[in-house]
């Protein structure tokens, strides 16, 4: 169907692309599930449209609400946009370490950024973010860390769409942040196809963004349920940019830098497997394209500068 | 050879400022404890009731060890062990 009645109805429904030339043998192949199609451009449409709608059906929310949301930018765009259509405020408190073009477009839909310290990354923000909900109790927090509509949106969403697509499916990779997709996205096939198998790969930033003041201001989403994970790998900047340029290279999809980061544990588990002689079809989500992350200088000069230029930096 | 362990900016304190560190072990633990042994104070950061502490990770070449045994996880020589507290993403 290429017809809709408004924007929020093209949600979800992505193409699932196979890597012909990125897959490691005829026997093991890999599949991009391809978010960016979606209607902010990003993965974050389907938990920030479902968690409205929760709030809507709760009554919490109501015409003329403001929404509160703590987030390093992808969820925020998501929120502003439906709340522009849906007629609520939006007020997001982002860490200042975020690329210029999130920053932008959050104002373009006409959301309130409250900036939170790079130091601590998004910790810092949902902290912040907790603080202003406290004091502003008419503002409505959404929280999509702990919020279980998030998770929701990928099972009854993200999760079918790639079992129907791809019934041979054998493992799922997914970029670990809320958690909401994994966890969302590997209940329903943890239910559906209990053999798949579902890895998380996880951004690992620079010193700046672990700079806590003690170990106990960690933090782990409410969402994260491990029982879900088969494994979880830790990929780091370098890594995570050269394999973005690699999908870029020889497939053709200008991805997001955290796709860099799910696409290496993707190509780690498609080589074991393929090493082990068995047949695997490894399905992984790109979250967004690369536009938003063209001004961090990405797709251009060494990986060793490019990785440089992203310490301190929240890129995915 | 043995084990790499690199160390976050907040438990430095235990290494001297040290940002990375070897050590010996065949397990997660034994390598935790080998550091103890000449940087004491480290192990009661990370283990809490013999498990690792909640806000903590620990990956062996980028794998995190809850999955693979935890303390209890096999560690071999040449080995990089990364220490990192729980950040949030989204």
């Amino acid at each position: 169907m290429a017809r809709f009645e408004s924007l929020l109805d093209t949600l979800g429904g992505t193409p699932l692309v196979g890597l012909p030339r990125l897959s490691p043998t005829h026997d093991v192949r890999l599949w991009a599930k391809l978010e960016d199609r979606n209607p902010t451009g990003s993965i974050k449409d389907r938990p920030a449209l479902a968690m409205i709608e929760a709030a809507e059906r709760e009554g919490t929310l109501r015409r003329g609400s403001t929404i509160l949301e703590p987030t390093s930018g992808n969820t925020g765009i998501a929120l502003a946009m439906a709340a522009k259509l849906k007629g609520y405020g939006l007020v997001c408190v982002m860490p200042e370490n975020t690329s210029t073009e999130r920053k932008q477009l959050l104002q373009a839909y006409g959301a309130r950024i409250v900036f939170s310290p790079a130091a601590g990354g998004s910790n810092e923000a949902v902290r912040r973010a907790k603080e202003l909900s406290e004091a502003n109790p008419d503002w409505v927090m959404l929280y999509q860390y702990g919020n279980p509509a998030n998770a929701e949106a990928h099972y009854r969403g993200t999760g079918p769409e790639l079992l129907k697509d791809l019934p041979t499916l054998t493992h799922f990779v997914g970029g670990l942040g809320t958690t909401g997709t994994l966890v969302g996205v590997g209940r329903f096939l943890h239910e559906a196809k209990p053999d798949v198998q579902i890895i998380a790969a996880e951004p690992r930033y620079g010193e700046l963004v672990y700079g806590l003041r003690n170990l106990d201001e960690g933090f782990v989403p409410e969402l994260y349920d491990a029982s879900v994970l088969n494994g979880r790998f830790s990929v780091g900047a370098y890594d995570a940019l050269r394999r973005t340029r690699e999908l870029l290279e020889h497939e053709g999809i200008f991805a997001g830098i955290s796709t860099g980061a799910v696409l290496h544990a993707a190509l780690a588990v498609a080589e074991k497997a393929a090493a082990s002689g068995k047949p695997a079809d490894v399905a992984f989500v790109v979250a967004d394209a690369g536009w938003k992350y063209l001004s961090t200088g990405a797709y251009s000069g060494s990986l060793d500068e490019a990785a440089e230029r992203l310490d301190g930096q929240l890129w995915a | 050879m043995a084990v790499t362990v690199s160390i976050p900016t907040i438990l430095r304190t235990h290494t001297g400022g040290e940002k990375s560190v070897e050590a010996n072990g065949k397990t997660v633990l034994e390598v935790i404890d080998d550091i103890e042994s000449r940087h004491g104070g480290l192990k009661a950061r990370l283990v809490k009731e013999e498990k690792l502490h909640r806000f903590v990770n620990v990956y062996v070449n980028d794998e995190d060890v809850r999955f693979s045994g935890g303390l209890e996880a096999e560690v071999k020589d040449g080995d990089s062990l990364t220490i990192l507290p729980a950040v949030a993403g989204g």
